[in-house]
């Protein structure tokens, strides 16, 4: 029998993006193992700096003074470089298994997504073992932070923020990549020094202005869940954008 | 919706393809028969690839369009899941296993062939347990092999499928692919440089260069258009006569001519009784001198001067 009776008729344009979805899990140590393990490892190193300090020098920590570490963050510079990854690898072999632009781009920020919220999620699981051990009984704090927790949205607040400032890097990592694909390098280092100008001029102004006073104080009005709300709103902008570059990329080695 | 003609599978219409500097395909018009098996030819940086990434969608024509079932392929769901394209110096995820990348193939085409893959990969000896991009260049040629063969997708391009293989996996994999053709028609489009290799898998040539089509013929009636004379030096000259000489070598007194154009009934006869010996010519030699000729030439209709079409005429 020929394979084209046997290929199945018309079927919706969109009926391969959990195939797509599936296929940035496909290698699962890039968005799942290699992650979790800088998420556990970058906790452990943080407390276990604390253990040191705590036991080997005269520091001690209280709840008046606790130990603050910044080691949350490394599973998020991670996974950015994994958004990167998956736009100059995965979306080469998208191609070849003959994914549309639009459904690759649909199924990778579907998982983007979903990272993004196990990511939230694991920050909220931190910050409660810390709470309820008290930072170890050492008073280390790697995810509950005061600034992160202590405002209207809580615990909650801290793990959404957490999974859309996630989820902006993923997609901050992913155009960069993509866009190298797109253009050529010269090209490249223009926008980079065009973007460079841009924010040195704003800069700029707002020193002449006087104004960075408004900026952190309009900061420090914000919630965790407001700036969450901004954050998504830069996020979705930069989902359209990564879709514009990708429409017209070329899959060449 | 469909437009094109009953039996077509890809239809390429004025395309060009221009980059910065450069222009990969130049006015590409040609038609790609439904289950057939193709040959691409062309030399290095002909355009083969591309042509072929034009009508898979991955690239697009700066001109012109391309259809494929009546269709146009660029991000078109319903053609693209029949189409499968895997790249000479194809990517795959970072840090994959054959089984990852076998895997995903097998969640994006809908007639993928566990079996097959399984029986392909032992065939071809892929280390199960080394990384794609840790292999060697054949072996990562299989893994690509493998994905085409077992994606059975109504078109498949194979894009010189052999680097790197060693003469064995060569003969595997054409073996392999005409077993697989039989029991399940589909369009084969290879593309190579080495003509003689795939000239016994295909039955249409197209031939490609600078990215404009130079030749695009069935193989039998390729064939048919130039003789090999061997034999005396004034027998062949006589049956020669005014025929364009190809190819020539002398061996003392006896010589080998390649000429265009078919011989007639009678001449054959005459053949024979100035005991002449007609060997077929090979298919690289051919189109080596039919492209040449319209190179030099600068004639695009070069290549296909002086043929006999007439299947009477014609004769081996």
């Amino acid at each position: 029998m020929s394979v084209a009776a046997a290929q199945s008729s018309t079927q919706s344009s969109y009926a391969r993006i959990p195939a797509a979805f599936r296929l940035q899990f496909a290698v699962p140590s890039s968005l799942v193992w290699v992650p979790l393990m800088v998420f556990a490892g970058a906790w452990a190193i943080a407390t276990g700096i604390a253990a040191w300090l705590t036991f080997q020098t005269e520091a001690t920590f209280t709840a008046a003074e606790p130990f603050y570490a910044g080691a949350s963050q490394a599973a998020m510079w991670c996974l950015l470089f994994m958004a990167a990854y998956t736009a100059s690898h995965t979306f080469p072999f998208s191609m070849a298994l003959s994914y549309s632009r639009r459904v690759f781009v649909i199924g990778a920020f579907l998982a983007f997504a979903v990272v993004s919220a196990a990511y939230g999620i694991a920050f909220m699981f931190g910050i409660w073992v810390e709470r309820i051990t008290d930072g170890f009984g050492m008073h280390a704090y790697t995810f509950d932070l005061p600034f992160l927790v202590q405002g209207e949205g809580g615990i909650l607040g801290a793990g959404l923020l957490a999974a859309v400032v996630n989820l902006m890097l993923m997609m901050i990592g992913f155009f960069w990549s993509i866009l190298y694909r797109r253009v050529s390098v010269p090209m490249l280092w223009t926008i980079i020094l065009v973007l460079a100008v841009v924010t040195l001029a704003g800069a700029t102004l707002i020193n002449q202005a006087d104004g960075w006073g408004s900026i952190w104080e309009w900061f420090s009005r914000q919630t965790t869940l407001s700036l969450a709300g901004w954050t998504a709103l830069w996020t979705a902008i930069l989902a359209v954008l990564n879709y514009v570059v990708i429409r017209k990329a070329v899959p060449t080695p | 919706m469909s437009q094109t003609a009953p039996g077509t599978a890809i239809e390429v219409r004025g395309v060009t393809r221009r980059y910065r500097s450069t222009t990969a395909l130049d006015g590409v018009t040609v038609d790609f028969a439904e289950n057939m098996i193709h040959g691409l030819l062309g030399r290095n940086g002909a355009g083969k690839t591309s042509l072929m990434s034009v009508i898979t969608g991955q690239d697009w024509p700066t001109e012109g369009e391309v259809r494929i079932f009546g269709q146009r392929p660029h991000e078109n769901e319903q053609i693209l899941p029949r189409i499968c394209f895997v790249r000479e110096e194809q990517r795959y995820i970072d840090d994959s296993l054959p089984k990852h990348a076998f895997a995903a193939a097998s969640r994006a085409f809908p007639n993928w062939d566990w079996d097959l893959a399984d029986r392909l990969t032992e065939d071809f000896r892929v280390p199960k347990k080394t990384r794609i991009k840790k292999m060697s260049r054949g072996q990562r040629s299989a893994v690509g092999v493998i994905i085409g063969l077992a994606s059975r997708t109504e078109i498949t391009f194979f894009d010189e499928p052999y680097t790197g293989l060693d003469a064995v996996a060569r003969q595997l994999f054409y073996d392999r692919l005409l077993e697989d053709y039989a029991e399940h028609p589909r369009t084969i489009v290879l593309s190579s440089h080495l003509i003689d290799e795939i000239a016994h898998l295909v039955e249409n040539v197209v031939v490609i260069d600078r990215g404009k089509i130079l030749l695009h013929e069935p193989v039998e009636q390729l064939r048919d258009r130039a003789v090999t004379l061997v034999g005396r030096q004034e027998a062949v000259a006589e049956i020669a006569g005014s025929r364009e000489v190809l190819h020539q070598e002398q061996m003392g007194r006896i010589t080998r001519t390649t000429v265009l154009g078919a011989l007639t009934q009678a001449e054959v006869q005459r053949v024979r009784e100035l005991d002449l010996d007609l060997v077929p010519v090979s298919l690289q030699q051919l189109i080596v001198r039919l492209t040449t000729r319209q190179a030099a030439s600068g004639d695009p209709d070069a290549a296909t001067a002086g043929t006999h079409t007439d299947p009477q005429e014609v004769t081996r």
